[in-house]
């Protein structure tokens, strides 16, 4: 272990350094506070030192509150000397960040018992990181794995498919998809999974596999004996199923919002289910306004025999839906204030004119405008498709 | 965070010290309101009046509750602020529980 000797008696020094070198420590030493500063910012490799309290220029408490204040990207093992015996001394010690002490004159099996007891912890803590390393690693390729399960925007049978997201924490819960059902159907949805990290993800994965193309047959199609042997689903239908299916227990309320629709890639009819999602916003070109599509539903996993309900609308050419998670309305600016639903609206109101990629880039300009920064509390997430036929 | 439990007229009446309800203090929130039922409160009314912002995981522990109960027993919630009306609104919340807008009027039924 590397050691540093703080004290200004230099035969004291000498000899705690001699006894420490016998132990096989490799020992540095210092004269006072400010010598000793210099000589840990020199080697990064110390993480012990034994300071003595009284020295000229900067004492044992000064030389401590200093590393405790500092950004030395370690933590140093404390141990203090002191000749003195009464409490109030060692409530400063420990009050200024000492970790051990010693009382003078120094007994040398004592002070090898405090030493090892430090050595322990500087031990444990550097286990600690390591596993710390190993897990972080694990998010990381985890969130690799989450950003291929993420749809390519594309576009399908005459519709335009993009997205902008974005994990809270190298994790997110919000997951989104879109796929052909049929040569004219093509279904769509945007998810939130309560709370952010492992559980959420790993929920927001499973998720993600049912309601995708292929594996989805029997919660998004139903068979039928005759031609053509399937029936789509009614998007309150999926809900209904996915309901039943993923009923959260009370010490783990895994629950999800979820806003999940088809849309006819033909006729630009849309029908829409929510469940505790922010409405879908329909961007009507013709008019230039802006509608909100349905609203409420209690969110699925929470209580068994839910119903929801659908909407259905008819696009025209060249109209957009906008389908997002409270992330996005929910970001909070320097004060507190939230970016809102209005404030949204009005964003895309201006939105008009933009081609789908612009759009995206404006409004996450705008909420990264707002937050200050491109870190969120919560995932952000939002889906937009255009009927272009 | 401090929350607080007082008896009046029948009701275990919860309320808490803290004006977000969010994944900081909810699973605190549960284990006490879980105490509370495992203790044998059955009649239960949560005072939301403090409460200015009530993120998913705060509303995950209000459902939790419900379901502990599993049906034996009444939980109501009584005067959500704005914000969180709206996300009551939002997430259909009056198909689950009965929704106040005072603690009076939880307690009169």
């Amino acid at each position: 272990m590397d050691i540093l000797i703080v004290e200004d008696a230099r035969d004291q020094r000498l000899m705690l350094a001699v006894v420490l070198k016998k132990q096989g420590h490799q020992v540095f030493q210092a004269a006072d506070g400010h010598e000793a500063l210099d000589v840990l910012a020199q080697h990064p490799s110390i993480r012990i030192v034994i300071s003595d309290w009284m020295m000229p220029n900067m004492d044992g408490i000064a030389l401590c509150e200093s590393i405790r204040q500092s950004n030395i990207g370690r933590y140093v093992y404390f141990i203090l000397l002191t000749g003195k015996s009464d409490r109030q001394a060692m409530v400063d010690g420990i009050n200024s960040g000492a970790d051990d002490f010693v009382n003078k004159p120094v007994d040398f099996a004592e002070l090898n018992a405090r030493l090892n007891a430090g050595i322990r912890i500087i031990e444990l803590k550097a286990d600690l990181e390591n596993k710390i390393q190993t897990i972080e690693k694990d998010l990381e390729s985890a969130a690799e794995t989450q950003a291929r399960l993420l749809s390519e925007p594309a576009r399908i049978q005459q519709v335009d498919f993009n997205w902008y997201f974005k994990p809270s924490r190298i994790l997110g819960g919000d997951m989104f998809g879109y796929h052909a059902l049929d040569e004219q159907t093509l279904g769509f949805y945007q998810l939130d999974v309560a709370g952010h990290g492992i559980p959420s993800a790993l929920f927001s994965f499973t998720l993600n596999n049912l309601l995708r193309e292929g594996s989805s047959a029997s919660l998004l199609k139903a068979a039928l004996s005759g031609p053509p042997f399937y029936r789509i689903k009614e998007p309150d239908e999926v809900l209904v199923s996915l309901n039943d299916q993923f009923q959260a227990r009370p010490e783990a309320m895994l629950y999800f919002t979820i806003a999940y629709g088809i849309i006819n890639s033909r006729t630009g009819s849309v029908t829409l289910s929510q469940a505790g999602h922010p409405p879908p916003l329909w961007l009507d070109g013709r008019s230039r306004t802006i509608r909100k599509i349905g609203g409420g539903g209690v969110p699925l996993g929470m209580m068994p025999d839910m119903t929801y309900s659908n909407v259905t609308f008819d696009l025209q050419p060249g109209d957009r839906l906008f389908l997002y998670s409270d992330g996005v309305t929910e970001c909070e600016n320097s004060e507190g204030e939230m970016f809102g639903e209005a404030r949204l609206e009005s964003l895309l109101a201006e939105t008009f004119d933009h081609g789908v990629a612009d759009m995206i880039k404006k409004v996450e300009q705008s909420i990264i405008g707002w937050t200050g920064a491109d870190v969120f509390i919560d995932d952000v997430t939002y889906l937009v498709l255009e009927w272009q036929p | 965070m401090a929350f607080e439990a007082k008896s009046e007229a029948g009701y275990t009446i919860v309320s808490m010290d803290e004006t977000r309800l969010d994944a900081s203090i909810s699973e605190p929130f549960r284990l006490y309101l879980f105490d509370q039922i495992d203790s044998g409160c059955d009649q239960v009314i949560i005072d939301l009046a403090s409460v200015r912002f009530m993120d998913s995981s705060g509303l995950g522990v209000l459902v939790s509750a419900l379901k502990k109960m599993a049906g034996q027993g009444a939980l109501k919630l009584a005067a959500p602020q704005p914000a969180v009306e709206d996300l009551f609104n939002l997430t259909s919340m009056d198909k689950l529980f009965t929704i106040t807008p005072t603690v009076a009027k939880a307690i009169e039924g």
